[in-house]
């Protein structure tokens, strides 16, 4: 449970430092003015310091738990915030840039893989490594984590490209307006949607073997979602 | 100001005499006679070439190299006096404790002292342009950078320490201890509480701010070396104490020549050899780099030039 805490305050985190005035500048978030707008920049940024901080001695202090399997856990969880951190910085440095077709997918997976894989990825081996999961068990869930954070992803980027920001709940056509890579412009649409599909299917191979209900109508859900 | 060694003890040169209590001051003042003869620059020196080699192996420069650029600039400043990660090393022999088992943790904890101070001189925090001398990180690397390479410089502290160090050497548990340590100091009850006061203010008495935005980092250099040497719980808290007055003295020394800050970086000078006394029985040779890291305090320049 401590693990599970911690990764949500990860999240939280990164997406306080995403929608900084020096990053995306984003003045909406779930339907609600973003940190900063309330609470200012430097509080924020202290926040989000303060918040990684809190995660990472959650999991570190886990009682219930072996140090050796604890130590993995700790491990596993900033190896994914240093690729978040570094997945940032590389989006930042791409923006505007033009790429062609094949070279666009390379950099768009480098990116996703490094923003917004890690989270989902680490969560579920996270629970693996705290639940007692063997290594082989736990590198599957990785396999699935992967899948469903980069359909996450993709979905996302089809969505922003066809709906308002009612409906999303953040500011749509951001990507657009900001020139950033996505699939959409990598791919097209329906291409877009049909990797979403294939990438839902991958995972729930992955899952195969595992008693793992929620996990398999998450993957569902993220690429069934609207919004 | 140079260094010697064979100075005359220098709480008199630049402590005036204090009025009150002589027989404490002369007890700390024998304390300080024997340590001047200990060659504390060349102790220091040395763990220095050999800290920032292995920091300079710690951030190897990968894609993309914006970032890795950014941490190496802070990192492997000119200039910096590692104090952090040379209080961790000398706490950790203190107790008899192996240095291999520190190096990682003591690179670490400059690193987090470094991320720190890049968001210090953010724009949206001190918004200073100019740091040791040089442009301040984001003055080169922009602010989203700057902002980006102390966020990495977090987590990479982490994962060092972790991959780094022995367990064959530092039991898992206590691996565990240190990097808890290291998150409560740049926590919410630590570093950034300092910060956070220190910018919007609030019902704190002016010391707080001051006690959490540099003791900490004292505090925590001391514990851990403490942790990684086998200290008991007693003896860490008496470290604990002692860090936090040293990393507040450094500070004093550096702000101003002013009156008040003298009588404090005295009166912190005091405390923070009191907290030592109990390691009487170490021996001298093992607890004269602590020692001296006090004296020294009040001649920031003494290891120029290196």
């Amino acid at each position: 449970m401590p693990a599970a805490g911690a990764v949500e305050m990860i999240h939280a985190s990164s997406l306080i430092l995403d929608d900084l005035p020096c990053m995306d500048n984003d003045s909406l978030r779930r339907g609600k003015p973003s940190n900063h707008i309330v609470f200012g920049e430097s509080t924020s940024l202290l926040a989000v310091q303060a918040l990684a901080a809190l995660a990472q001695k959650m999991v570190s202090t886990s009682l219930e738990v072996p140090s050796k399997r604890v130590v993995q856990a700790v491990k596993e969880m900033v190896g994914a915030i240093e690729r978040l951190v570094v997945g940032q910085a590389a989006d930042l440095a791409g923006e505007g840039m033009s790429y062609e077709k094949d070279e666009g997918l390379i950099y768009l997976e480098f990116i996703h893989d490094h923003k917004t894989t890690p989270l989902v990825q680490v969560s579920a081996v996270l629970g693996s490594i705290m639940g007692g999961g063997s290594d082989e068990e736990t590198e599957r869930l990785r396999s699935y984590g992967k899948c469903i954070g980069l359909m996450y992803q993709v979905v996302d980027d089809v969505l922003d490209a066809n709906k308002s920001s009612e409906e999303l709940g953040k500011t749509a056509g951001k990507d657009l307006m900001s020139r950033k890579l996505t699939y959409p412009k990598v791919m097209g649409v329906e291409k877009a949607r049909k990797y979403a599909e294939m990438l839902n299917k991958e995972a729930q191979k992955q899952l195969q073997g595992f008693d793992l209900a929620p996990l398999s109508s998450l993957a569902d859900f993220i690429v069934n979602r609207q919004n | 100001m140079l260094f010697s060694a064979s100075a005359t003890p220098l709480m008199s040169s630049f402590f005036p005499p204090p009025p009150k209590k002589p027989m404490r001051f002369s007890g700390a003042a024998i304390r300080s006679s024997s340590a001047s003869n200990f060659d504390l620059k060349t102790y220091w020196t040395t763990l220095i070439t050999e800290i920032n080699q292995k920091l300079d192996e710690a951030i190897p420069v990968k894609s993309p190299t914006g970032i890795y650029e950014a941490m190496r600039y802070s990192v492997l400043a000119q200039g910096a006096k590692r104090a952090p990660p040379v209080m961790c090393v000398a706490a950790c022999e203190l107790f008899g404790g192996d240095r291999t088992a520190a190096f990682p943790t003591a690179c670490a904890l400059e690193m987090v002292h470094a991320a720190s101070l890049i968001h210090d001189d953010l724009p949206c925090m001190d918004d200073d342009p100019v740091r040791r001398g040089k442009p301040s990180n984001h003055t080169v690397y922009g602010a989203n950078m700057a902002l980006l390479a102390g966020d990495a410089l977090f987590p990479l502290a982490f994962q060092h320490i972790v991959s780094h160090t022995p367990p064959e050497i530092v039991p898992r548990a206590t691996i565990l201890r240190v990097i808890t340590e290291i998150a409560r100091t740049v926590g919410s009850t630590g570093m950034a509480a300092g910060q956070y006061v220190d910018l919007e203010g609030g019902p704190f008495p002016p010391s707080f701010a001051h006690e959490k935005k540099f003791g900490s980092m004292g505090e925590c250099s001391a514990v851990c070396g403490g942790l990684l040497g086998g200290a008991s719980d007693d003896e860490l808290h008496s470290l604990r104490s002692y860090g936090r007055a040293v990393g507040m003295l450094y500070q004093v020394v550096d702000a101003d020549g002013s009156e008040s800050a003298l009588e404090m970086a005295q009166e912190l000078s005091l405390k923070a050899k009191k907290e030592l006394q109990v390691f009487d029985k170490y021996g001298d040779a093992l607890l004269v780099p602590l020692y001296t890291f006090v004296d020294y305090a009040a001649h920031p320049h003494f290891l120029l030039p290196l």
